[in-house]
């Protein structure tokens, strides 16, 4: 084993070493200052680790795993390091005045640790328990602020995040299953790709990685919770954490084999999500909910085009390097972008004028502007997307700029503040800049498995009429003082809140048995007046079951009931 | 004198030294927790065949213990509970509290008996010892639990009464069929006449009252609820372990050839059973003790959900069974004493008077998080390792019901133990007050950090328990000639 | 003869506990329930000595047994009737602890 394969265990085990060191007394006064030191050792190792080596950890977790660095989890790696380095730079000043820095820095490293962790991991045990850390640690930065709207927004993260570890976790025994037992992950997706008789286990796959991702019906916490954490955070949340969700993806759907069904159903969703989370989010007023749903929209994209992948039985190699790619440039755009909120807010006349063109720059370059980073990546990602996906993703920039315009258009002014801070600044401008300029650079690197042609000027300019088009209207929009409609925060969650407060009968009657079930013993009256006779039966077996009588009865029932089955059994 | 006896026998003295020094009795636990800790690992490098056989005597009438994996788990895991619950009553029951001072002292010779009944009981496997090792801690456990309410006491009283009268009447149907009642000697002679069966049903009914398995759980809710914490942890932790272990003794050790799969699915179904009922109780109750009760209940249904699994495929689930009996042990204890200093810093009893208590008691708060975690299987945890091991069994032997009650009791208990560390967290200004006393906080930060270290050591643990189990030896449990 | 050597305590064993059993199901009063656990205890005592006894006299493993049980059995009543007693001194409502001052004489 080299010392560089050691800065794999170091990349997970330095953020978790900060994050008990956060504990302890006499670091509080270095705490936020020691934030951007978490992600530097994986950055390290994006460029440095060995490739496809196994670093194993024999006596941990269920033994026989390790981490593992593949070309695509470098990419994935490095991206989700170097977002993570420059919010902590950013949160080091924004979070100057917090109220709970000991929190703060705590989950932060805490998620770090389990964000980077997903990337490298080599065996289902330490990928669920990364995911998991990623997950359940990532509620207190939703909640962070204590506001009640943020509280909500962290019971409805909080409920969907563990539906989805339970899905994952069902997903992988049946994998492991499939696999006779093998727990690393390539025997795992080799197994899923020669056993087409498992569809099961691939949706609950799916329904994990799709809630992490904002895979289209299951996406309502995104919008909800991305806005509630504090800007670095939600610039993490949006750019690298989901992106686990799509790694995940990556990593055990068994591309290469043709599974139509669960192919074309991906693509539906993910291609509806790009479009119809696009214009969801034109409806917002939060600059950070409006990125939220565009997060949801560009993640609809990756899973469309996985979906088509999967049900073409593309390669596994052009998927995963031009996905890689394009899960790059959107990490580290979208962090720009929610950075970009928390500036403006420090900023008037002209500096914000600077502002606002850097992140149009960045916007422009998601939505495709040609002779960019975002134009690049798109055309290299429209080659596993088949004719239908890549004609969808090209009318997407259409969307895409609409609502990328709509964010600049509500992004918050100060009205004292002239000059921004340098440190938030300085790695705002520095992710916008590596937005528009890595893409290029891991396209050289990985010239081996992408294979990129730029066509000529004319007709890339010509190809990009959608984002024009978009243009022209977001400027009428502008001229002509039209007003966007306005649609609550987490739009299916609010359909569904409004459905069961609404007249439909049968929906009053589940909500009625759900409040019934969260009512307390003590208001067993109010209970029973609503009729809910099965609750009254559940308390008066409570009752029997701690009256004098049930000592010796039922007693005697279980060792009768007992008795017989061993005799007769 | 070898680690075996002295585990029994060093509890006992500092159970006399707590009487003779009354008030200053407490201070005993700061030589008993280390001392008894070391004695626990000690246990556990012992060679795997240790036994020792007390005082000399020859074997009927002499009393052997011995170190198999299940007891080196088991007491090494009520060693930290008990070590760290220790320390917290030092807090709890000290002349400050404001306590009575009879409660007080009280309660330390009744923490000594019932830590000695309880490595006597994981130690020996003579039914008859066993028989009263049950008794020593059913008597601790009826003290400790009338140190809160009187009536609670009695009826756990009476239920305890029954059950170890149930199984004495097995005892003796037993011996009186095979003239002894060691479970290696009788795993050799058993046969499945009605006698033994009946013995076997009959021990069974008065072990599950002691584990308070669904139906027979009627006295821990409200033994429970009124204790102090420090009680409260050790009837949850230790005390329905100790039915637990005897059961498993019973059914996979003595007569693992006898019992039919459908008398075992009986145990399934009402672990089962057990796991759902819980949970929904749990979800209903206003009190924070009320609630952490009920989802003891749940939890035991999980450890008979093994039941069947362990039957129909031993190597594979015995360590989760095993595992998951153990983390349950120190997450709940870890959860009560965190509960306990919750509510003494809330308000009220209620879950709803616990707004703003994150902001009061951050670490307190923390480690009942980390507790609930565990019991809900999330990972990296000890329950996440166990349901693991079991749902790995369950899915292997196509037990698609089990799977499903495993993962749903997860998703419950999620939903319940949800409810409390929200309201903790939600509320700037809550009416709580910070209690004077920022080192209360250790012990049940200690135990669920122990909960949750126990994830990463699944396979050290599963070697552990494999130590001398009964289906290892090739002469036992399903279907080996 | 019906039943043969200790098996007459046996079976009269038996018939204790199953009347004890009984009475502790139907009387309410916890005074009666101890006391109605002890004629279960006391039958059960009486069915492992019976059962125990070989042919050649009384097995002394067996009567070890049936002391050690009979010493647990009166410790525990004496616990349970303490604790009836200091009930009914708080009053039956009142949850009183252990331990807490009694009012009153």
């Amino acid at each position: 084993m080299t010392s560089e394969s050691l800065l794999l265990p170091a990349a997970v085990a330095w953020p978790m070493l900060l994050a008990l060191a956060s504990l302890t007394p006499g670091f509080r006064s270095c705490l936020r200052a020691a934030l951007p030191l978490a992600p530097l050792p994986a950055l390290a190792a994006a460029f440095l680790a060995p490739r496809e080596v196994l670093v194993n950890a024999p006596e941990l977790l269920l033994g026989g795993g390790g981490l593992m660095l593949t070309d695509a989890g470098a990419v994935f790696l490095g991206a989700a390091a170097g977002l993570w380095f420059c919010a902590a730079i950013y949160a080091v000043r924004y979070m100057r005045d917090d109220a709970h820095p000991v929190s703060f820095a705590l989950f932060w490293n805490l998620v770090l640790a389990g964000n980077l962790g997903v990337f490298m991991a080599a065996d289902l045990a330490s990928f669920y328990v990364f995911f998991a850390l990623l997950s359940l640690m990532a509620y207190p930065l939703v909640i962070h602020d204590r506001k009640p709207a943020s509280l909500r927004a962290g019971t409805v993260y909080i409920v969907l995040a563990v539906i989805g570890e339970t899905a994952l976790l069902v997903g992988f025994m049946l994998a492991a299953h499939v696999a006779d037992g093998a727990i690393m992950i390539e025997e795992v997706r080799a197994a899923l790709t020669a056993s087409p008789t498992q569809p099961a286990t691939l949706w609950f796959l799916i329904v994990g990685f799709g809630i992490k991702a904002g895979l289209m019906p299951l996406h309502v916490w995104l919008p909800v919770a991305h806005p509630a954490a504090p800007t670095p955070a939600s610039a993490v949340l949006s750019g690298a954490i989901v992106k686990a969700g799509i790694f995940g993806l990556l990593m055990f759907l068994p591309l290469g084999a043709t599974f139509e069904m669960v192919g074309s159903v991906l693509a539906f969703l993910g291609f509806a999500g790009l479009f119809a989370a696009a214009l969801l989010g034109l409806a917002q007023t939060n600059a950070k909910t409006v990125l939220a749903y565009s997060t949801v929209s560009q993640m609809g994209l990756i899973v469309g085009v996985i979906g088509v992948a999967q049900a073409a039985g593309t390669p596994a190699a052009s998927v995963l390097a031009a996905v890689a790619l394009y899960a790059l440039h959107h990490g580290l755009a979208k962090g720009a972008l929610f950075l970009g909120v928390g500036l403006a807010q420090h900023t008037t006349g002209a500096w914000r004028w600077l502002v606002v063109m850097v992140l149009a720059a960045v916007a422009l370059s998601v939505a495709g502007l040609p002779l960019t980073a975002g134009a690049m990546v798109k055309e290299v990602i429209k080659e596993p997307a088949g004719a239908l996906g890549a004609s969808l993703i090209g009318v997407s920039s259409l969307t895409s700029g609409l609502i990328l315009a709509r964010y600049l258009f509500v992004l918050p002014a100060s009205a004292t503040q002239t000059r921004p801070p340098l440190m938030l600044l300085a790695p705002t401008v520095a992710l916008a800049v590596a937005a528009l300029c890595a893409p290029w650079m891991v396209l050289t690197w990985s010239a081996a498995t992408i294979d990129y042609e730029p066509s000529d000027l004319l007709s890339q300019v010509v190809d990009a009429w959608p984002l024009g088009f978009a243009l022209i209207l977001a400027g009428i929009v502008v001229l002509l003082r039209l007003k966007c409609p306005t649609l609550p925060e987490g739009d299916l969650l609010f359909l569904m809140r409004q459905g069961l407060l609404g007249a439909n009968a049968t929906l009053r009657r589940v909500g009625r048995f759900a409040q019934a079930m969260a009512t307390p013993v003590a208001r067993e009256q109010r209970t029973k007046q609503r009729g809910a006779a099965w609750l009254n039966y559940l308390d008066s077996l409570e009752r029997a079951a701690q009256g004098q009588a049930a000592i010796g009865g039922l007693l005697l029932l279980v060792a009768a009931a007992l008795g017989a089955a061993l005799l007769y059994g | 004198m070898s680690p075996l006896d002295l585990l029994v026998a060093t509890p006992l003295g500092f159970m006399l030294a707590a009487l003779a020094f009354g008030g200053q009795g407490r201070w005993l636990i700061l030589v008993a927790s280390p001392l008894m800790m070391s004695l626990a690992v000690w246990l556990v490098f012992l060679p795997p065949d240790a036994a020792h056989v007390v005082g000399g005597w020859d074997l009927p009438l002499g009393i052997l213990l011995r170190g198999d994996g299940v007891a080196r788990v088991f007491v090494l895991g009520a060693a930290l509970c008990a070590a760290l619950v220790g320390l917290q009553a030092l807090y709890e029951f000290s002349p400050q509290s404001g306590g009575p001072s009879a409660r007080n002292r009280g309660f330390w010779p009744l923490f000594y008996l019932m830590w000695a009944g309880a490595n006597a009981g994981f130690l020996t496997t003579d039914l008859f010892n066993l028989y009263v090792a049950l008794e020593m801690v059913s008597l601790a456990g009826v003290g400790l639990s009338a140190l809160g309410s009187l009536q609670a006491a009695l009826r756990y009283f009476l239920f305890a009464l029954m059950g170890s009268l149930a199984y004495l009447l097995g005892v003796a149907l037993l011996f009186a069929n095979y003239g002894t009642v060691d479970i290696t000697l009788l795993a050799r002679t058993a046969e499945a006449d009605a006698a033994t069966l009946m013995a076997l049903a009959v021990m069974t009914g008065g072990l599950l009252v002691k584990s308070a398995l669904f139906p027979l759980h009627g006295w821990l809710p409200p033994a429970h609820a009124a204790a102090p914490a420090p009680a409260s942890a050790l009837l949850s932790a230790i005390v329905v372990k100790l039915g637990f272990v005897i059961l498993m003794r019973l059914w996979f050790e003595a007569f693992a050839t006898l019992a039919a799969p459908i008398a075992v699915g009986l145990l399934g179904a009402l672990g089962a059973a057990a796991v759902i009922y819980g949970s929904i109780q749990a979800m209903r109750q206003r009190q924070l003790k009320a609630l952490v009760a009920y989802s003891t209940v749940a939890q035991v249904g999980y450890l008979f959900v093994a039941f069947p699994l362990v039957a129909a495929a031993p190597s594979a689930a015995w360590s989760g069974m095993t595992l998951h009996a153990v983390a349950h042990m120190l997450a709940k204890a870890a959860m009560f004493l965190a509960a306990g200093l919750m509510l003494k810093a809330a308000p009220g009893r209620d879950i709803a008077d616990l707004v703003g208590l994150a902001r009061v008691m951050p670490v307190t708060v923390t480690a009942f998080a980390l507790a609930a975690i565990s019991l809900m299987g999330l990972p990296p945890s000890g329950g996440f390792a166990a349901k693991f091991m079991l749902l790995d069994a369950a899915l292997d032997q196509g037990a698609y019901i089990y799977a499903a009650v495993l993962l749903g009791g997860g998703l419950m208990a999620a939903v319940y133990l949800f409810r409390p560390i929200a309201v903790a967290f939600s509320g700037a200004h809550g009416r709580a007050v910070a209690l004077k006393a920022p080192l209360a906080a250790v012990a049940p930060l200690a135990l669920a950090m122990c909960a949750i270290a126990l994830g990463f050591f699944g396979v050290a643990f599963a070697e552990l328990a494999a130590i001398g189990a009964p289906w290892a030896q090739g002469d036992a449990i399903g279907g080996v000639p | 003869m019906l039943v043969e050597g200790g098996h007459v305590f046996a079976v009269t064993g038996a018939v204790l506990a199953g009347l004890g059993f009984y009475s502790f199901l139907v009387k309410r009063h916890p005074i009666r329930q101890l006391l109605a656990a002890n004629v279960v205890g006391a039958g059960v005592f009486l069915m492992l000595g019976g059962l125990g006894r070989s042919p050649g006299g009384a097995d002394p493993f067996a009567q070890a047994l049936v002391i050690t049980g009979i010493v647990i059995a009166v410790a525990l009543s004496a616990l349970g009737a303490a604790m009836v007693v200091r009930l009914a001194a708080c009053g039956d409502k009142d949850e009183a602890p252990l331990g807490e001052k009694r009012e009153g004489p």
